[in-house]
């Protein structure tokens, strides 16, 4: 007699309701990340989608469409990418090899640019930077009698600075930990050769990190290519147009399908470079990563280039953390760009409005835009975070449990396509899909839900690597320990489960959140008149020559950020402490 | 009479007063030895008791905060001066515990880049590279990456790495302790061979005593910074010195029992044991008796400690049987297995006088 006979009604239908969440999670993901690029690239392919493919790479437009973008992108792109490398490169060799005093402080110091929007930096570079040349109030420096160049405060130079000031810290990040990861007695070994300093730095060292250096490199060109803020405050007055800016120009003005085009064609040049650099390193028998023994790391002395060389570090700190948000703050309470230390008012922040000041504006406090922007950028944060993390545990479970089968490669897969695609053109595809009626159900342009639907699907990635953390936590054999205790399946989740797990959700949470308070490339084109958020009311503030009160959002955008950060921070103690 | 000419200083390897300190902790004290040219020097001792900390000093790694090292009668590092001649001045060649391979060179890259770092040409390179590849028996492995090749081929290549520019002093830290315990015994018998081979006066940091007997020339025995004894292993194994080198060496190792002057004798609690006259007067010594000292069989006019059976292995043809008197683990040498359960009473008989008497400071007295 085969058992499946005798088995109870509910053990045969066991395995049908075993495939239902995956299936379901296919389905959604398919939905979120698959339909929107499917749809964008089919309505490109429509005879008229075909038009503008025409009018974006053969025609008498395509110059000023696609080969000018195209050519300020990748300049932008291969300069921050060098950039960055060298900033990175040289603070995390100053941070993880060498005996330079207050190494903690420096390494701290370099990991917070990444923390503040691009737009940010952007704006403080305009603050202090900006000249007459297109007329309205001139920056700090042009007020004080120091005449800026053109090339200085508009177009490629500055965005290629402020990018690079934004993007070294993420290079610092990944080297860093490469550099740490290098044990002392590889280093050890090199000098007991006779090797010199250089030679083991470049003989040893680099090529030992060099998958993190390739990855750095890809990562920074990749984010610095898909930008928006940066370009949109600092190029696009003096019509320097990127893809990115160019996209959002043609979806504004109604040329949806050129825009689509664009949209394409930015995420293809993303992907070469992040499909070559996955090339160069992936595969070589050369580039197993390391994995370090007792985490000692050599020290170099550097001798009496102690100090200068911590000065340099914390000047390059300094001038991509604190100054941009001291510039900020103080724009944001003084009436004259000239003077940024003088004569602070409320009045950005807290003014009744109607009289000299701002053109009879409102402070951003008073302000019924502003005031919905807030809680908009608020609301959307939190349902962003909460929908990415309940899908991401969901996928990350999911994908854990069925390693190896197709159905968890697929659902992987999936899961971090959403790396790979510009936030902006991600967008685009949002709207390609959802920006009209799809049989029974009305557009969802201009609708918070879109806003919030595309933002999760463009958060999963990160969604799903938090939940892989978390699951890794409460690993199998804490929760069998427990069952082997003799605790029940609730009691289990009750007291095993949830307490390990919170924690890592509410961080990933966060992440989330801070993630959506402070964008600007997805929102730009999602977010209309009817849903402001707050990153898009300061660019239109910026873009109207409103600087203050584009600052004053921007500090406040900052100051929701740190605190949710601090929040993250302090979670992440209480878990090391409690892992000790 | 014809003039000396200034003596020739002939140790290959002479530490003086040497001492290191981190901070407030003492890692090395004031420690003092030499080795002669072509000697096999293991450094031997509990984790932790300084053993890398000297090697690194050897090798030029870190600079000692007292004392001095000579290499060929040649300072080469010194506390005072300051003196540090750097690793390649000194002719030394240093092999890991990790092995340290460069992950991202082959096995034939590994071996290379020293030498070409030396300044060697290609062509002394790459037959200097074949010939220490045969001598560890893996050529096969010349074009592999590290990540390729299993733990104990890694510490092959490490070996023939630190071999081939032929340096004049060759530098071990526990280099077998990663391996399984068939590979270690295949590797000591390797080891031995390339130092015949190659004749380098080697220094051996391990902390397996078995090691250490079977490979040196010369042991330093080594506990908390300092050297306990220093001698060739047959020496040290016959005549400890302390209460330390008499327990750490030796398999299985020595029993020492704590012993009482009552009258005329010396007795582990009520059991006489020795006569009073070898505690030289001190109230209260220790004695070393040798495991094959102790038995199970009864032997008229032996004395007999009453213990508790603990558990019994065979060892060559015999057992070795372990056996607690309170806090004491007695180790004793029997012909059968005693048949009993562990916790059962067992009588241990104490055969002939004792191997040594230390005075309780540790301090050997006879
Ligand atoms: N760089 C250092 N700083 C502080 N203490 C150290 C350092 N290196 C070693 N020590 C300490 O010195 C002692 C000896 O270490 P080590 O020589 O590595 O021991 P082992 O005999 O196991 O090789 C240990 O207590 C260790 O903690
Ligand atoms: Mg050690």
């Amino acid at each position: 007699m085969s058992a499946g006979l005798i088995a109870p009604p509910w053990r045969r239908r066991l395995p049908a309701t075993r495939h239902v969440l995956p299936l379901v999670l296919i389905v959604v993901a398919g939905v979120l990340v698959v339909g929107p690029l499917a749809r964008i690239l089919l309505v490109t392919l429509t005879p008229s989608g075909l038009g503008a493919w025409a009018d974006v790479l053969a025609s008498r437009l395509s110059r000023n469409l696609w080969w000018l973008p195209l050519a300020n992108t990748l300049i932008l792109g291969l300069g921050v990418s060098a950039g960055c490398l060298l900033l990175g490169g040289f603070t995390a060799w100053l941070v993880v090899l060498t005996d330079a005093p207050g190494r903690r402080i420096l390494g701290l110091l370099h990991t917070l640019p990444f923390m503040i929007p691009s737009f940010a930096a952007a704006l403080a570079w305009g603050t202090l930077f900006r000249n007459a040349r297109l007329g309205g109030s001139a920056g700090y420096f042009e007020a004080n009698g120091l005449a800026v160049p053109d090339w200085l405060a508009w177009g490629i130079v500055p965005v290629l600075i402020v990018l690079v000031a934004h993007y070294y810290s993420l290079a610092f990040t990944i080297i860093a930990a490469a550099l740490s990861s290098v044990g002392a007695d590889l280093v050890e070994a090199a000098q007991m050769t006779g090797a010199r300093r250089p030679r083991i730095l470049f003989g040893i060292i680099l090529p030992v990190v060099t998958p993190a250096l390739v990855s750095a490199a890809s990562l920074t060109l990749a984010g610095a290519v898909a930008n928006f803020a940066a370009p949109a405050l600092l190029g696009l007055p003096v019509r320097m147009q990127t893809l990115s800016t160019r996209i959002f120009g043609m979806i504004e003005i109604g040329q949806v399908e050129r825009g689509f085009v664009l949209a394409l064609l930015l995420i293809g040049v993303s992907g070469i470079f992040l499909f070559l650099s996955d090339r160069l390193v992936s595969g070589r028998r050369a580039f197993v990563t390391v994995t370090g023994k007792g985490g000692r790391t050599r020290r170099f002395p550097l001798g009496r280039w102690r100090w200068p060389l911590l000065a340099v570090g914390l000047a390059l700190g300094i001038l991509t953390t604190v100054m941009p948000v001291l510039v900020l703050a103080a724009s944001s309470l003084a009436p004259q760009a000239g003077a940024l230390f003088s004569n602070w008012t409320t009045h950005f922040w807290l003014g009744e409005g109607g009289g000299q000041m701002a053109q009879g504006q409102a402070g951003i406090l008073r302000n019924p835009v502003l005031i919905e922007a807030l809680w908009n950028t608020l609301k959307l944060g939190v349902v962003v975070a909460l929908i990415a993390m309940v899908l991401g545990l969901a996928l990350a479970h999911t994908i854990t449990r069925r390693k190896g089968t197709v159905l968890a490669n697929v659902l992987s897969q999936l899961a971090f396509l959403p790396l790979l695609v510009p936030s902006i053109a991600f967008a685009a595809a949002y709207i390609a899909l959802f920006g009209r009626p799809i049989g029974p159900l009305p557009s969802l342009y201009g609708s918070f839900a879109l806003l919030v639907i595309a933002a999760a699907a463009h958060n999963l990635p990160y969604a799903v690597q938090a939940g892989r953390s978390v699951l890794g936590q409460i690993a199998g054999d804490l929760e069998e320990s427990a069952r082997l205790a003799g605790a029940g399946a609730l009691r289990r989740m009750w007291a095993i489960v949830i307490p390990l797990a919170i924690r890592g959700l509410l961080a990933g949470a966060i992440l989330v959140f801070v993630k959506m308070v402070r964008d600007l490339s997805l929102v730009v084109l999602l977010s209309t008149v009817a849903t402001p958020v707050l990153s898009m009311v300061a660019y239109r503030y910026a873009s109207e020559g409103f600087t203050q009160f584009a600052n004053a959002i921007t500090v406040l955008i900052l100051v929701i950020c740190l605190a949710a950060s601090l929040v993250a921070q302090m979670l992440q103690a209480r878990v090391q402490r409690w892992k000790r | 009479m014809i003039p000396v000419p200034h003596p020739v200083d002939d140790d290959a390897i002479r530490i003086s007063g040497l001492s290191q300190r981190f901070g407030d902790f003492t890692a090395i004290h004031d420690l003092t030895l030499s080795v002669p040219p072509g000697a096999f020097l293991v450094l031997v001792g509990p984790s932790g008791c300084g053993k890398s900390t000297l090697l690194r000093m050897l090798a030029g790694l870190d600079a000692p905060t007292g004392g001095k090292i000579a290499f060929m009668g040649r300072t080469v590092s010194s506390g005072a001066g300051g003196v540090i001649v750097d690793p390649r001045a000194r002719k030394a060649g240093l092999v890991f515990q990790s092995y340290a391979l460069w992950p991202h060179m082959t096995v034939a890259g590994n071996i290379g880049w020293p030498l070409k770092v030396a300044g060697w040409d290609r062509a002394a390179r790459e037959a200097r590279i074949a010939e220490v590849l045969s001598l560890l028996a893996i050529a096969g492995l010349r074009d592999r990456y590290p990540a390729e090749i299993s733990g104990g081929q890694q510490q092959r290549v490490a070996i023939a790495r630190t071999l081939a520019p032929k340096p004049a002093i060759l530098l071990f830290d526990e280099p077998l302790s990663n391996l399984d315990a068939k590979l270690r015994i295949e590797m000591r018998g390797e080891l031995m061979r390339i130092h015949r081979a190659t004749g380098a006066t080697s220094v051996y940091v391990t902390h397996d005593q078995v090691e250490a007997m079977t490979m040196a020339s010369h042991v330093a025995v080594m506990n908390r910074g300092r050297v306990e004894q220093f001698g060739p292993p047959l020496d040290l194994l016959r005549r400890p010195a302390t209460t330390f080198v008499a327990t750490f060496l030796g398999t299985p190792p020595g029993n020492l029992l704590p012993v009482r002057r009552a009258g005329d004798w010396l007795v582990h609690g009520e059991v006489r044991l020795a006569p009073a006259a070898l505690s030289q007067g001190r109230d209260e010594v220790q004695l070393l008796y040798r495991a094959e000292q102790l038995t199970t069989t009864a032997e008229a006019g032996a004395p007999v400690l009453a213990a508790e059976f603990a558990e019994a292995a065979p060892m060559a043809g015999r057992m070795m049987v372990t056996a607690t008197v309170g806090r004491l683990r007695l180790s004793a040498i029997t012909a059968d297995p005693p048949g009993i359960a562990p916790g059962d009473a067992i009588a241990l008989t104490v055969l002939g006088a004792p191997d040594a008497v230390f005075a309780t400071n540790g301090e050997r007295i006879d």
